[in-house]
């Protein structure tokens, strides 16, 4: 079993790393479409980790994506940081924006997921206002890009695949380790009961607040990403509501209580909407997302790979589990269901 | 100075009925339903897009288009109840990615339908001015919803303490189950507090139409405020909900005054917040946060 | 196929031969590229721009008489800077020669980029942002900028000889950078000037419009932003009744759908227009682009498709001109284009070393009734300009 699971791993490795370059390296426009998708990704799996774990549905991690995006593109452009080192402070940045958004824990269910959408607005004013950092609503434009590592040119298609790959992948490393700590233990349990939790001496706060930095720290480092991949910034762009639409659509749709949900998720719902919606419906075709999100939540809430595990399509449902420390939590939400 | 501050009250207090009416729509189902419909916005939207319909296409006064805006903004409002029921698990949280799916969608439809462009009423007496002691200006479509609004608001008190549906509606929100020994169906109710936000949504959809314009991105918007507004006067008040909705008015009208006019979206985010932290159960409200 | 165009061609074929040996003789075909907003919130500029490439592509064709074909491949951008790189990347695949459209500076300024990568030129009329010519791309092109809106505007009000100005503005990029540029201009001729930025999401403008009344009691209001801003705008000011004694904005407001749409409101109000409505062409290019726009489009052209017609026509002569001396490449467009002076549907045409067309100055037109006249500079006016007056 762990073996079949390791070979599948590395065979997944193999072609992310090597295979998706060599055979579309040469095609800027699907390396781009790839990208684009894979940065929805690295904030869908920051955005289910503190869904799954944090019990918290966040309606505004494009602030945590802004704020990383302007923190490191000002570093780069004003003070002269490399990008690499700017793109961590950036999610630096996003961690430490995110303890402003601390009093919304202790808020329930839609507040805090509207409170934190109210955060990415002030942001988004703020950002506008404080015009001479940030540049207003002009915003900025030539960012630099990224240097080259090891002889690859992050700043080529493949460089930047590679880039946000990674980061994508040490995120969902990340959001397994977690979920298989006993701290991802104990914030399940107080996923299934908070009052449970609170009786056996968990601090529920303490650990939602950690998830939160995790979480923010994460979606800042793809905010950097993105704006030294794109090189323009402007609020409107880095704060834009498609920046938790998109993460929201991909993870549900993937199944966000599972740690490889919402990579293929966004892939899925991103590649799905450029390649074949765009052609059929010119204009309008963000529509399928609102349905997508509406069908998955009532035919499926658990997400698409739940699902093709019980339709028996997929490996042994497992695979995406951690090795359990307790017999309780070898399942999430498929237990319950 | 002063007569600046009069305007502004009076703009504010204008926009502040209007808001309620918006407001009370979405208080209302998440008071019985313990669930915001994200897609409330979209609803008020799809109003202003019927009577813009009826307007083009038979010349009919905007006023008069409100009982055929009703009927779409009734079903549809129902068929965003009868799916919150499909929902199984996790009702609170998993309705809120529902609606704001639900709101994706109409928000394109209407987009699709109705294409970008800017919409408004072109029957000029909602744009004519209504002047109180050389002063106080307004448009006679704010005045007349202004009106609307609060009577609406009124009529909805009215209605929820002292008719029996109402009642039942308000004891399904205190306790689902006491209420179903009773005799009440919280299902019936529940429906029943969609079709009273339908007519509340319609009503302002109808007023944005005459009093400003319209185009499809403005649905998310207007949830946002109404659920500002929501959080201000506390769960289950309609009290709260008109003052909560005056409050937003006028802070956003005094801060384009007497601050900058950009920084009026920030007022109506921080006076969020702040209630937030400071008085969870908002002005009037029962407590709601923590369980 | 007609005796003329018979002998067009062999003349074209001599001419061809003569110049440039090695270079296919035969008729050539060639795609434009063209990434342009048709959805999102740039979705009604986008369409516009795109029908007047359209059109030039359609026009083009005709005069070419079968010696040269153009073709253009369109990919929406969703008004998102990343969906137009990859599009921009994806017409480069397609081998597509040259890319006409883009609009919002924050948009064309990667997909440009983009382009360069692929050593394609860019040309646009979309974003007025002044950084766009200023980033050493050689392949980037654009026919009209800010300071031709601003100079516009300011020549206007200048030569109303207001004293005193009032300018409310969205607080968006290409609103932001203009509000700058007509508080400076109007400073350095000694107006007195009083800003007042607005939340994009504003739609009561009552309170702005009280303090313009009441504070600044300005001459004139000057008003940059968007469609649903001036309807928002003008209805205050309808209600307040302000005394200025114009009002002035600047683009997708001299048009003839505000004019038919919002009627009453917009009269006497100012904004950037090329042309008048009803159109009165004059030369046989403005007619025949009129009446095939109409042809194909079934309505008046506006200032969007003008632009796009301009911009697509200009980057098709280059292109032809390229290919009749053998090679079409970014590097002989970009020549080819840099070496033109045009005089066009938007006036002279003339790049400069950073792809800027310093030549570009708008013109002011005035709703008057059922038209919208040009007011300003007097040279082009089409008639004399309501002065003071305004909508109520």
């Amino acid at each position: 079993m762990t073996m079949m699971r390791s070979g599948l791993l590395l065979g997944f490795l193999a072609v992310a790393y090597l295979g998706v370059p060599l055979l579309f390296g040469g095609m800027d426009y699907v390396m781009s479409l790839v990208i684009a998708a894979l940065t929805i990704a690295g904030i869908a799996v920051a955005w289910a980790l503190l869904g799954n774990l944090g019990g918290l549905v966040s309606f505004g991690h494009a602030a945590f994506f802004g704020v990383g995006a302007y923190v490191s593109a000002l570093l780069v452009m004003d003070n002269g940081w490399p990008v690499l080192p700017a793109m961590l402070a950036g999610g630096l940045g996003a961690a430490i924006a995110s303890v402003a958004t601390m009093p919304a824990l202790r808020l329930r269910g839609p507040y805090f997921a509207l409170a934190i959408l109210a955060y990415a607005h002030i942001f988004k004013i703020l950002a506008v206002e404080f015009s001479s950092i940030t540049g207003g609503a002009g915003g900025l434009l030539s960012i630099p890009g990224f240097p080259t590592v090891f002889g690859l040119d992050l700043a080529s298609k493949t460089g930047a695949y590679v880039l946000i790959l990674t980061i994508v992948l040490a995120w969902m490393a990340v959001y397994h380790a977690i979920r298989r700590s006993t701290w991802g233990l104990a914030l399940r349990a107080m996923h299934d009961s908070e009052l449970a939790t609170r009786v056996v001496g968990v601090p529920s706060t303490h650990l939602k607040a950690v998830m939160l930095v995790v979480s923010a720290f994460m979606t800042g480092v793809v905010g950097a990403f993105n704006a030294h991949q794109i090189s323009f910034l402007d609020p409107e762009y880095a704060f834009s509501g498609t920046w938790t639409v998109l993460p929201i659509a991909a993870a549900i749709f993937g199944g966000y209580r599972t740690v490889w949900g919402p990579l293929m998720g966004a892939l899925v719902v991103y590649l799905l909407d450029q390649l074949v919606f765009k052609e059929i419906m010119p204009s309008g075709h963000q529509l399928v997302f609102g349905v997508l999100l509406g069908a998955m939540i009532l035919l499926s809430p658990q997400g698409l790979m739940p699902l093709l595990a019980r339709l028996g399509v997929a490996r042994p449902r497992r695979e995406t589990a951690p090795q359990a420390a307790a017999p309780h939590a070898t399942e999430d939400g498929n237990a319950r269901a | 100075m002063f007569e600046l501050t009069l305007q502004a009250v009076y703009s504010g207090l204008l926009a502040g009925g209007w808001y309620a009416m918006v407001a009370l729509g979405l208080a209302l189902v998440f008071g019985t339903m313990r669930i915001i419909n994200l897609a409330h916005g979209e609803l008020v939207l799809l109003a202003a897009y019927v009577a813009f319909e009826m307007e083009r296409s038979f010349g009919l006064n905007p006023i008069a288009a409100i009982p055929v805006a009703l009927v779409v903004v009734g079903l549809t409002a129902l068929l965003v109840y009868f799916l919150i029921g499909r929902i199984r698990h996790d009702r609170e949280l998993n309705s809120l990615i529902l609606t704001f799916g639900i709101a994706i969608v109409l928000t394109n439809v209407i987009l699709m339908t109705w294409s970008a462009d800017i919409r408004s009423t072109s029957v000029g007496w909602f744009m004519d001015g209504a002047v109180i002691a050389d002063t106080l200006f307004s448009m006679n479509s704010e005045v007349l919803f202004f009106g609307a609004g609060v009577a609406l608001v009124g009529g909805t008190y009215w209605w929820l303490n002292h008719t029996w549906h109402g009642r039942a509606l308000r004891a399904v929100s205190s306790n689902r189950n006491a209420a179903m020994l009773m005799g009440v169906n919280p299902a019936r109710v529940e429906a029943m507090s969609f079709v009273v936000s339908a007519v509340l949504a319609t009503v302002s959809g109808v007023a944005l139409y005459t009093a400003s314009v319209v185009f499809p991105a403005l649905g998310h918007g207007l949830t946002i405020k109404a659920f500002v507004i929501t959080v201000l006067a506390g769960l289950g008040s309609v009290p709260g909900v008109l003052l909560g909705a005056v409050i937003l008015g006028v802070g956003e009208t005094m801060t384009a005054t007497f601050a900058k006019p950009s920084l009026q979206e920030l007022t109506g985010m921080v006076i969020f917040l702040l209630i937030l932290f400071l008085r969870p159960s908002g002005l009037f409200g029962r407590k709601v946060v923590g369980k | 196929m007609t005796l003329n165009t018979i002998l067009r061609r062999v003349a074209a074929g001599i001419v061809f031969s003569a110049v440039a040996y090695g270079g296919a003789a035969q008729a050539e075909t060639f795609t434009l590229g063209s990434q342009v907003p048709l959805t999102g919130n740039l979705a009604r500029v986008g369409t516009g721009m795109h029908e007047g490439i359209s059109v030039a592509i359609a026009m083009a064709n005709k005069e070419l008489g079968g010696k040269h074909e153009f073709k253009v491949s369109t990919i929406d951008d969703e008004s998102n800077p990343a969906k137009a790189v990859a599009a921009v990347e994806k017409l480069a695949s397609e081998g597509v020669v040259a890319l006409t459209g883009g609009y919002g500076s924050n948009i064309i300024g990667p997909a440009s980029e983009a382009a360069a990568k692929s050593d394609l030129v860019y040309i646009t009329s979309g974003g007025v942002a002044p950084e766009l010519t200023h980033r050493d791309l050689d392949t980037f092109f654009r026919i009209n900028n800010s300071e031709g809106y601003g100079k516009a505007m300011l020549g206007l009000l200048k030569d109303m000889g207001v004293k005193k100005v009032s300018v409310i503005y969205s607080n968006k990029e290409a609103t932001d950078a203009m509000a700058k540029y007509v508080e400076e201009g109007l400073k350095e001729a000694g107006v007195e000037v009083t800003t007042h930025e607005f939340d994009a999401s504003t739609t009561d403008f009552k309170s702005i419009m009280n303090k313009v009344k009441l504070r600044d009691r300005s001459d004139a209001i000057a008003m940059i932003g968007y469609e649903n801003d001036y309807v928002g705008i003008l209805r205050a000011a309808s209600v307040l009744k302000p005394e200025a004694k114009a009002i002035v904005g600047v683009w997708s407001l001299a048009t003839s759908q505000m004019n038919t749409e919002f009627h009453d409101l917009v009269q006497n109000v100012y904004g950037t227009s090329l042309l008048p409505y009803p159109v009165k062409f004059s030369g046989d290019e403005a007619v025949e682009f009129s009446a095939t726009y109409k042809e194909m489009f079934g309505k008046e052209p506006d200032y969007l498709g003008q632009f796009g017609y301009v911009q697509t026509r200009l980057l098709i002569d280059a292109v032809v001109a390229a290919a009749d001396k053998g090679e079409v490449s970014g590097k002989t467009v970009a020549q080819e284009l840099r070496s033109l002076k045009a005089d066009t549907l938007i006036g002279d045409v003339a790049f400069d070393e950073n792809g800027d067309n310093p030549n570009f100055s708008h013109r002011m037109g005035q709703h008057q009734g059922d038209r919208v006249e040009i007011v300003w500079p007097e040279k082009a006016a089409t008639a004399k300009m309501n002065f003071p007056a305004v909508p109520w």
